[in-house]
C-alpha cells in the first residue's frame, strides 16, 4: 500500500506545478506589438493638419445675414484654376507657427489633383475625370519622391461652371461638386 | 509539514493568496496591450476628417438650396446632379457609400427659427456612421 504520509508537500507540489503553468501560459499569451517608429501617429498629424487647412480654405470669411453668397479661397482657385495661389496659401498655412508665420524648414510636400465627374462620359471612358491642379514645387510631376508615406487628404468643393482651363467638354460647364484630393508627405 | 510542526499555517495560506493576487495583476497587464492596441486603432480607422468634410458640404449645400430665407439665396435646379456628384465622388475616390437629404419641409421649428432637416449616411466598409442635424433659419 502507498504511504500516507507527506500529503501536504504532494499537496504543495501540486499547487507550484499549477503555478507554473499558468505563468508560462500568461507569458507565452502575451501580446507583442512592434510598432515602427510610431509612424502611423505621425501620419495621422499631418492628416488632420492638412484637413485643417483645407477647411479653413473652403470657409468663406465673412457671412452676411447669416446666409450669403461669399465665396470661400478655394473655391476661387479652383474655378480661376490658380494652382500657383493655392500652392502659397496652403503651405503658408500648414507651415504656421503660433505669432510667427516664419519657418525654419519647411518639409512638407504636397500634390493636388482634382476629381470631378462628367454627366455624360465618351464611350469607354470613366465617368470620374481629374486633372493636375497645385504642387509644392513648380515642376508638377518630378518632385514626387517620399520618404515617407504621404497622407491623403480631400475636400468636396462647389464650384459654378467649369475651371478657366479646363472648360467643357473636360469639365462640365454645371454648378457641381468635385473633389479635391491633396497628397501630403514629408520629404 | 506533514509531520513537521504544524504551526504557521496562516501565513503559508497567506502566501498562498498573495500568489492568486499577483496572477490576476498579471493577466491584467497582459490584456493592457491588446486593449490599447485595438483602442487605438479603432481611433485611427474612424475616418474622422472625411465625414466632417461630407458635413460641411452638406451644410453649404443646405444653405445655397434654402429658398426660404430672406433674402432669398439662389436656388440650384440640378440638385439630383450634385447629390449624384458627391455619391459618386465618394464611391470612386474613398469607396464610401454615402447617402444624404437635405429637406427644409422638416416641419421641425420652434418661436424663433425653422429647421433644414439633413441626414447623412457614410459607411466605408469599416466604419458605418449616421447623423441627423437641424440647420436653423429665422422664420
Amino acid at each position: 500500500m502507498v504511504n500516507d504520509q507527506a500529503q501536504m508537500y504532494t499537496l504543495e507540489g501540486f499547487a507550484a506545478g499549477v503555478l507554473m503553468l499558468i505563468t508560462a501560459y500568461l507569458v507565452l499569451g502575451t501580446t507583442t506589438v512592434y510598432t515602427p517608429g510610431d509612424v502611423h501617429i505621425a501620419d495621422m498629424q499631418l492628416e488632420q493638419l492638412g484637413s485643417d487647412a483645407l477647411a479653413m480654405m473652403d470657409t468663406p470669411n465673412t457671412e452676411p445675414d447669416i446666409y450669403g453668397n461669399e465665396e470661400s479661397a478655394l473655391k476661387t482657385f479652383i474655378e480661376d484654376d490658380k494652382g500657383d495661389d493655392f500652392r502659397d496659401f496652403f503651405l503658408n498655412n500648414i507651415t504656421r507657427k503660433t505669432g510667427s508665420t516664419s519657418t525654419v524648414v519647411n518639409d512638407i510636400q504636397f500634390n493636388a489633383s482634382v476629381y470631378y465627374r462628367k454627366l455624360t462620359p465618351a464611350a469607354n471612358e470613366s465617368e470620374i475625370g481629374s486633372y493636375h491642379f497645385s504642387s509644392s514645387t513648380d515642376d508638377t510631376r518630378s518632385s514626387l519622391v517620399s520618404r515617407e508615406p504621404a497622407v491623403r487628404v480631400t475636400r468636396f468643393v462647389t464650384i459654378d461652371g467649369s475651371p478657366l482651363n479646363h472648360p467643357e467638354p473636360e469639365v462640365d460647364s454645371r454648378t457641381q461638386v468635385v473633389l479635391l484630393e491633396v497628397l501630403l508627405w514629408r520629404g | 509539514m506533514e509531520r513537521l510542526n504544524d504551526e504557521g499555517q496562516w501565513i503559508v495560506l497567506m502566501g498562498f493568496m498573495v500568489c492568486v493576487g499577483i496572477f490576476f495583476l498579471a493577466i491584467v497587464i497582459t490584456q493592457s496591450t491588446v486593449v490599447g492596441q485595438t483602442t487605438s486603432e479603432a481611433v485611427l480607422e474612424f475616418p474622422k476628417t472625411e465625414i466632417q468634410d461630407l458635413r460641411s458640404e452638406l451644410i453649404s449645400l443646405g444653405k445655397r438650396w434654402d429658398t426660404k430665407c430672406d433674402p432669398p439665396s439662389e436656388e440650384i435646379s440640378n440638385k439630383d446632379e450634385i447629390r449624384d456628384d458627391i455619391v459618386k465622388l465618394a464611391l470612386y475616390r474613398k469607396n464610401a457609400v454615402v447617402y444624404f437629404d437635405i429637406n427644409e419641409n422638416s416641419g421641425i421649428g420652434d418661436a424663433f427659427n425653422d429647421y433644414t432637416r439633413i441626414i447623412l449616411h457614410y459607411n466605408n466598409g469599416v466604419t458605418e456612421y449616421d447623423e441627423t442635424f437641424l440647420l436653423s433659419r429665422p422664420n
